[in-house]
């Protein structure tokens, strides 16, 4: 992979995130109710509409609105929150790195659970377990985040059981063992989809790949079949299967919105959601643009992981 | 197609999807009939009843019965569902066989578009939507549409692209045939396949995506008895009667597995491998 | 302040059940055999031992304090950061008194024009900084600016003026009469800034706060927890107790709950009415419950077809059961309405018996007024909090007998307050109890109130609360709110058929909490610790 492959990954993911800019800028001036009004609430008068309008600069056109914000944006500087008062940029920024967190320990569970689940399916294939495997993931990929995570809370979050902290979070610097157990149940609840799908994946492609001639005639050669298993198939099948990761990180985001506002975890998704519902437009643009363009940087790096693994993928 | 339809049937995963969706689509049609009381009308004595004799899968916070909501819901659940799906797949597969027919800079552009939009996740866009919109059961069918739309936009451009380089295509280029009577004649029904394919298993996602929705407050909105809603009416009283979230919830995931399996099945049925 | 609720539902407030005034207490009583018992008990206890100095005290709230400028504080978890870290003149007693606070006593002219504050000497703001009258004008003059959008500009009573007599005392010169402006200038809204800082610009107190509170401000993630500290100079010798606070933010009501149960949180501020009873049983935690004068209300346009009929509007208010509404709508945690905004937890009420169900008279009454066949209507209630759809989904299937077809619109509380709030014909309102009779009358139901929102204006009854305004005898004028209440009860201009109890769950070892039935109101200087 070249110097200039890169380079225009990068710009493409430019051009794409401001593409995605205008878009939710778009979206946001066309809100029902604007921020003034959610800001006084139902103790609006017109008179102070008009004042805090002016004040937030919600009475110039448009695009002059949009290039006075991109600008900024440009020169690192998101705003500041019409409902708060602080720094956008930086709210965002914090509860992108829990989110972050939050995914990147679901991913890792999920790669954990997943791959030696799907390869037991693969080969125990048509019998109980990889048919009890293949429901089970069929019924995992089909049940609404909101729908795992209450049975999580009733469950292992119930208090009465006193298993684990259900709510909250903590940072890990503060707490490491408060914080890490406040995190088990929503990185579980993510974690269920990613690893009914991913399962599924890993199967039917070690399947294949236990088909092929090459696997054949490696056993043909009389290598361990561990040897065989980890060397040469898991190896292959795990390609295709990197790519289905990458798609799924754009799930991965917009599954921690639920999930995040159930479990009461102050990441980007719930962050957005208050913004949303507060008409806070600063709040919401940053918060779009920073999942956005950190959804382009993770496909990215699915691509690179994908080229790392296999060296005979060149990019031109 | 009746070979597809007995390929289709003949793998487990189609007739057991294929099961469930015709026992669901006969709860949509007949669901009124059927049920044993008015899914609206309240039972202030048995509120929060467990299954039981009377209310076969107990009743909810006004004592309306479950069963019968379910059954009333299935109608509203499967069609905004189906309709969504309807929506964006249309939409898309339009969107995508003119920008393979077209190609050049028209293609490029629109590509560079989808790539935007896709790189925003789909349930907060789908989010921002219905808020323009306005939270409405419509508006969340019209929300996911227009978020499924790039999908499938890309999905069938790659497809079309490869059907646009087919013998059919050029003669009847040569033909000297108008553009959208190449794309609507000629390159569309090539195209349908794979886009089945790919339809049938988002109509599970569009339920899920409806049932989320309604569950932050933005789709179906009460009475309803959409089966999201009902799940998201359920969640205060959890730990009062379970029931009242478990059953819907339960709904929504058997039909999502059967759209799931029905897609899985019908895609072994048109490309059976050797 | 009104309207707090409003916009976000939530319950501010709270008082111990013992604390209620007489009228009351058989009621509290018989509300707290479960829970309640345990608090009276618990209570008693507190008073007769001596506060213990130290600890934490983790409150958790409903929604996140967005706003750290007590000028603009809207809704409950912000009322309670304003208390905690400022002062105001005076502040709201258990029984809707006014008690003092920055300001140690007051008088009024015999007109009730001119009224003069003393203010408590040597009080210092947290920089350090001496307490005078200036602060106070200053900060009154900030709430009266409309550029400012403090919610307290409509409710800190017809001020006109305010000056500095002399460095501890303050003089306010009213529009008009005003017997309450004690009780109304104990507003969540009317906090003492330091005159410097309003004059160097309000932003700074966006991140920043700089009061007389018993709390000092340590940090501050909206969203997430804010942090505050003892303040050892507040002007109280013992109080606050607790050496910190933590505010949690919880906007799921089902994890908030479970945070408390776990032990992960001490006080719930509000908890919902499917919680409630979670709580009794669980070891370590207690529910506390006051009947309140929160209420949910159906607002109908006076002044349009087919409302301004009167008949219709009595009509809709006798097909509601309203035992069975406060079933449905409070889970029992309520108390039946009667179409009148007060009730027992106000100061000045008159008991009005609440209409009985009566189709068949429904059905009369509407086919009188014209409409034989029944009305189609549309009733618009917004998502946050959920009891206002639960309302209308019942309202709607009461009604149905009668002939009313009522299409229930719910939709975002944004969009609602754009589109509908003031402005739609029939939807339902939600309030918060307010300070005194006068607050709720003149707010709501004048003719001349700013949140007129059924365009009822009956001038009998302007002048009924006008009166009682300008009467500093306190029988003249219960007996002038009884004739308004009376004229409110017959002509029906809103239904409130439900008031809701305010509800809060507690750690057994929290001492000294008192739920206020206003809401608004915490006092969590006086609050502290006990044994495990």
């Amino acid at each position: 992979m070249s110097a200039s492959y890169l380079l225009r990954r990068l710009l493409t993911i430019l051009l794409t995130v401001l593409i995605v800019s205008m878009l939710v800028f778009g979206i946001t001036q066309v809100l029902p109710a604007d921020a003034a009004v959610m800001l006084l609430g139902e103790n609006a008068t017109p008179e102070q509409l008009v004042a805090v309008r002016a004040r937030l600069g919600l009475d110039l056109p448009v695009w002059q609105q949009y290039l006075g914000w991109i600008g900024h944006v440009l020169r690192g500087d998101f705003g500041t929150s019409l409902e708060t008062g602080l720094p956008v940029g930086e709210v965002m920024f914090t509860a992108l790195g829990r989110s972050l967190l939050l995914a990147l320990l679901s991913l890792l569970l999920m790669l954990v659970v997943a791959i030696p689940l799907g390869v037991v399916a693969a080969l125990r294939r048509g019998r109980a377990s990889d048919l009890g495997i293949g429901l089970a993931s069929y019924v995992g990929v089909s049940m609404p985040e909101f729908v795992t995570a209450t049975l999580v809370l009733i469950t292992l979050g119930n208090p009465a059981f006193g298993l684990l902290p259900s709510t909250g979070y903590v940072p890990l610097t503060e707490d490491f063992r408060g914080g890490l157990a406040r995190l088990v149940l929503p990185v579980l609840t993510v974690s269920v989809i990613l690893v009914a799908h991913v399962v599924r994946m890993v199967r039917s492609e070690m399947v294949d790949v236990l088909g092929t001639d090459y696997v054949r005639a490696a056993r043909m050669k009389g290598l361990s079949r561990p040897r065989i298993l980890f060397r040469h198939a898991l190896r292959n099948a795990l390609l295709p299967t990197i790519t289905v990761v990458a798609l799924d990180i754009g799930y991965l985001l917009g599954g921690i919105i639920v999930v995040e506002e159930i479990f009461a975890f102050p990441g980007i998704g719930r962050a957005l959601i208050v913004a949303i519902q507060q008409r806070d437009l600063p709040s919401i643009q940053a918060g779009a643009l920073i999942m956005a363009a950190t959804y382009a940087l993770a496909n990215l790096l699915a691509d690179l992981a994908y080229a790392a693994l296999d060296k005979r993928i060149r990019y031109a | 197609m009746p070979d597809t339809l007995r390929h289709l049937l003949r793998t487990p995963q189609g007739l057991i999807g294929g099961g469930i969706i015709l026992m669901a689509l006969l709860a949509a049609i007949g669901g009124p009939a059927i049920a044993p009381f008015d899914p609206e009308a309240f039972h202030v004595r048995a509120r929060f009843s467990g299954p039981g004799a009377t209310y076969w899968l107990g009743t909810d916070q006004f004592g309306r019965d479950i069963l019968s909501r379910i059954l009333a819901g299935a109608r509203s659940t499967l069609f905004l569902a189906v309709a969504a799906t309807a929506l964006g797949t249309v939409a898309g597969a339009v969107l995508g066989t003119l920008s393979a027919f077209i190609g050049g800079w028209v293609d490029e552009a629109l590509m560079r578009i989808v790539d935007a939009v896709m790189a925003i996740p789909n349930l907060l866009f789908t989010l921002l939507i219905v808020t323009v919109l306005g939270a409405s059961g419509v508006n969340a069918l019209i929300a996911l549409g227009i978020a499924f739309t790039p999908g499938m936009a890309r999905i069938t451009r790659s497809v079309a692209l490869a059907v646009r380089q087919q013998d059919f295509v050029n003669a009847a280029v040569a033909r000297g045939e108008t553009g959208s009577f190449i794309v609507l004649r000629e390159m569309l029904p090539n195209v349908v396949g794979p886009i089945i394919v790919e339809a049938t298993i988002r109509v599970a996602f569009a339920v899920m995506g409806l049932a989320t929705l309604s569950f932050l407050g933005l789709g179906a909105q009460p009475p309803s008895s959409e089966w999201g809603l009902m799940v998201a009416e359920a969640r205060p009283y959890l730990f009062r009667n379970a029931w009242m979230m478990l059953f819907p919830g339960l709904a929504i995931a058997l039909v999502a597995v059967a759209f799931n399996l029905f897609g899985d099945g019908l895609r072994d049925a048109l490309n059976p491998r050797a | 302040m009104l309207v707090i609720g409003e916009r976000d539902g939530c319950r501010p407030g709270m008082e111990a059940l013992m604390d209620r005034p007489a009228p009351l207490s058989r009621r509290n009583l018989l509300a707290g055999t479960a829970a309640g018992g345990l608090a009276l008990v618990g209570l008693h206890g507190a008073h007769a031992q001596t506060a213990r100095r130290g600890g934490t005290l983790r409150i958790s709230v409903e929604q996140a304090p967005s706003k750290l400028n007590p000028l603009q504080h809207r809704v409950g978890p912000e009322y309670l950061l304003g208390e905690m870290l400022y002062s105001g003149l005076t502040r709201l007693g258990p029984d809707m008194a006014a008690q003092p606070d920055l300001a140690t006593s007051w008088s009024s002219n015999p007109e009730l024009t001119e009224w003069t504050f003393r203010l408590r000497p040597q009080v210092a703001f947290h920089d350090g900084s001496a307490l005078t009258a200036q602060d106070v004008v200053a900060t009154f003059q900030a709430i009266l600016d409309p550029a400012t959008g403090s919610p307290g500009r409509s409710n800190i009573g017809p001020v006109d003026s305010v000056t500095a007599v002399d460095p501890l005392t303050v003089l306010f010169r009213l529009k008009g009469a005003y017997a309450d402006l004690p009780v109304a200038l104990a507003y969540t809204n009317a906090r003492i800034i330091p005159a410097a800082v309003l004059k160097g610009g309000m932003a700074r107190l966006d991140r920043e706060a700089l009061g007389t509170g018993p709390f000092r401000l340590v940090s501050y993630e909206p969203s997430r927890l804010t942090v505050l500290e003892r303040n050892p100079d507040y002007y109280h010798p013992e109080r606050p107790y607790l050496d910190r606070v933590e505010v949690q933010v919880f906007p799921d009501a089902t994890a908030r709950t479970a945070a408390l149960l776990a032990g992960d949180s001490d006080l719930m501020l509000s908890a919902a009415p499917t919680d409630f009873a979670r709580m009794e049983g669980a070891p370590g935690v207690k529910g506390l419950r006051t009947p309140s004068g929160q209420f949910l209300n159906v607002i109908m346009g006076c002044n349009q077809k087919p409302f301004d009929d009167v008949r219709v509007r009595r009509a809709l208010a006798l097909t509601i059961d309203r035992e069975a509404m406060v079933e449905l709508a409070a889970e029992g945690l309520g108390t039946v309405g009667a179409d009148t905004p007060v009730n027992a937890a106000y100061r000045f009420n008159t008991a009005l018996p609440p209409r009985e169900a009566n189709i068949a008279e429904a059905k009369k009454l509407l086919a009188e007024a014209g409409y034989p066949r029944g009305l189609e209507l549309t009733l618009v209630a917004s998502d946050r909090p959920n009891t206002r759809a639960q309302l209308g989904v019942a309202l709607r299937e009461m009604a149905k007998p009668a002939g009313f077809n009522i299409n229930l619109q719910t939709m975002a509380h944004a969009t609602f307050l754009d589109q509908v709030w003031l402005k739609g014909p029939f939807y339902i309102g939600l309030y918060n109890m307010q300070p005194t009779t006068d607050g709720i009358f003149s707010l709501l139901y004048a003719s001349s109130a700013p949140w007129n929102e059924s365009k009822w204006n009956n001038a009998s009854f302007d002048k009924l609360v006008e009166d009682a305004r300008r009467t500093a005898d306190d029988a003249r004028r219960r007996e002038l709110y009884a004739r308004a209440q009376k004229i409110m009860y017959d002509e029906v201009p809103t239904l409130i058929p439900v008031f809701f109890d305010l509800l809060a769950g507690i750690r057994t070892r929290v001492q000294g909490f008192n739920l206020h039935p206003r809401g608004a109101v915490y006092r969590i200087e006086e609050v502290w610790l006990g044994g495990a």
